[in-house]
Formats: structure tokens, C-alpha cells, sequence
């Protein structure tokens, strides 16, 4: 499962597809439109929301729990954000999914508010910068540009 | 046509606004401006709240420049159709972002090919000047792929190999 928010998120996650090739991937956005980008490719859109959007959360959630119960996944990689740390949370402990978190480029000087809290959830702990990087996590093995 | 873009998630009436004034002190240029949630309305150029992904896409397409916030998704899809763009960070004491991390990406991008970075309100005139002056992109801003050590190390990982 490739999840991503709309806007760089998904623009992020685009240049990554190809280390999807020979797996059977399928892809979750906040936008309809971005199944024209992963044709053949199974698709969902979710709702897009902020951390404070108490209401959109519990939707957010409940359209989560039925694509993993759907899809249950072995892998969950995500490039960010907030809705997708949920994500990456629920398939861990309800399906013991293996999760990968690349935080955006977009934080050059520190990790995301979601970033630094998916070092809980995430098996692989990615930033984008180096000098990010620490011991223990997140760790670095490039970028996307 | 100048695409004018806010990206997706939280308004940015500055940048409208000084592109609003923009259009107006120049009424031969063409305009489409993606606003957002802001609650500023331009009287001098069309605008729309948002663009779905694949209409944000034919749109940067199609356009000459595009001018947007410091956005990754802005930068990205204008170097994916080789177009210039010129950037205005949003700042954080102004509301306009929870962070100021995109100050640090315009700092990053900062001298790339293609890219034109305003660092004040008024930079911005004489880099959209700059931008339109130096035409088409020799080269896209960034590599059409992502680096091939990065994928196949997410490949493997992805397929349990290490």
C-alpha cells in the first residue's frame, strides 16, 4: 500500500513509483483525479484532513479500517501526511504491516510534526535530508529530487 | 498564460493579492489563479479555489511561467513540464504556514536553473521580469527520475532484502 496526501505528498510518492515494479501495489490519495496517474492500479481516495478536523478524523479512520480490512497489505509506505501516519499506525498494529515512513523534502531543517511522531509506528524511519539523520532514527538513504 | 499557485493546503491571500496588483499593472498578461481557501478575491485576473491533480497538471502544462508559495508539489510539476517558476516563501509570523520551512526550501532551491526565488513582497515584480525575460528552460529544474540508488533501496526494503 502507497499512501500519500495530495500536492507534494503525491508528487513526492509519483517519483518513488518505480521501486514499486514486480509488486502488487495499490495506491490511497485524498484526490480522485490521481488514479489517472497509477493506471491498472487499484486506487482510493480519502479524505484530506487537518489535525484539527476532529470530525473528518473519524471519517478518515473508518475509510482507513476498510481498506486494510480489504486490502490487508504487507507494506505500507508513505510519504506524509498527518492522515497518512494514521495510517501507517492502524496497518502495524491490526495487521503487523511492515511501514515505511519517508518524511517530505519540504523539511529541510527539521523533521514534520507527523515526521518526528512516525518514529513510533514506522519499521524504517526515513528523512529526505542528511543532516537530519540521527542514530537510532531517522535514518537516511537519499531523496526523491 | 502565468499560473498563479497556492498550492492545496492553507491560503495565501500575500502572494493573490500582489499578483492581483500585478495583473492589473499589467493587462496584456494572461492569468489563471489557483486560490484556495483565501478569503481575498482578485478583481484583476481569473481565478479558481483548486484544480483537481490532473487539471493542476494540463494547467502547468500549458502554461509560460508559473508562480507559486514554496511549495515541493509547485516545483516538482513545474520542472516535470519544464517550465520556470518563480517562488514567494510563506512565512510563519504571518499565519501563512505552521512553519517557516519553506523560507529553508526557497534557500535550497535557491540559484537552481529555472528557479527565481522573491524574498519580499517587493522582490517579486522584478523576478516574474526575470523569469519572463530568460524564456524557456534550457533543462528541467530536477532529473525527470528519482536517484536510481534511492529506488532500489527502497525496493529492497520493500521486498524484505534488507
Amino acid at each position: 500500500m502507497a499512501i500519500a496526501s495530495g500536492g507534494g505528498h503525491w508528487v513526492q510518492m509519483r517519483r518513488i513509483m518505480p521501486a514499486f515494479e514486480g509488486s502488487d501495489v495499490f495506491y490511497v490519495s485524498v484526490d480522485p483525479s490521481s488514479a489517472a496517474d497509477v493506471p491498472g492500479r487499484t486506487y482510493y481516495t480519502i479524505r484530506d484532513v487537518s489535525r484539527r478536523d476532529r470530525f473528518g478524523f473519524a471519517v478518515l479512520i473508518g475509510q482507513l479500517a476498510r481498506i486494510l480490512a480489504r486490502e490487508r497489505p504487507d507494506v505500507v509506505i508513505t510519504t506524509g501526511s498527518a492522515p497518512c501516519l494514521f495510517a501507517l499506525g492502524m496497518a502495524k498494529s491490526l495487521l503487523r504491516a511492515r511501514t515505511i515512513w519517508i518524511d517530505s523534502i519540504a523539511n529541510a531543517e527539521r523533521l514534520s510534526a507527523s515526521g518526528a511522531k512516525a518514529g513510533h509506528v514506522a519499521d524504517v524511519w526515513l528523512t529526505q535530508w542528511e543532516h537530519l539523520a540521527r542514530p537510532g532514527g531517522p535514518d537516511y538513504w537519499g531523496a526523491v529530487l | 498564460m502565468i499560473f498563479v499557485t497556492i498550492g492545496s493546503m492553507f491560503p495565501f491571500d500575500r502572494l493573490i493579492r500582489l499578483m492581483d496588483d500585478w495583473a492589473q499593472a499589467h493587462p496584456e498578461a494572461e492569468l489563471l489563479a489557483q486560490i484556495g481557501t483565501g478569503d481575498y478575491q482578485p478583481a484583476h485576473m481569473p481565478w479558481v479555489r483548486k484544480l483537481d491533480q490532473a487539471e493542476f497538471a494540463r494547467t502547468v502544462a500549458g502554461a509560460r511561467l508559473v508562480v507559486a508559495h514554496a511549495g515541493m508539489g509547485s516545483v516538482i510539476t513545474a520542472s516535470q513540464f519544464g517550465k520556470r517558476v518563480v517562488m514567494l516563501p510563506r512565512r510563519r509570523e504571518a499565519g501563512e504556514h505552521t512553519t517557516d520551512h519553506q523560507i529553508a526550501t526557497a534557500n535550497w532551491l535557491r540559484g537552481k536553473p529555472g528557479v527565481h526565488i522573491a524574498d519580499t513582497d517587493a522582490d517579486l515584480g522584478p523576478r516574474i521580469a526575470a523569469a519572463l525575460a530568460a524564456g524557456a528552460p534550457e533543462a528541467p529544474i530536477f532529473a525527470a527520475e528519482a536517484p536510481g540508488d534511492f529506488i532500489a533501496r527502497i525496493r529492497r526494503c520493500i521486498l524484505g532484502q534488507s
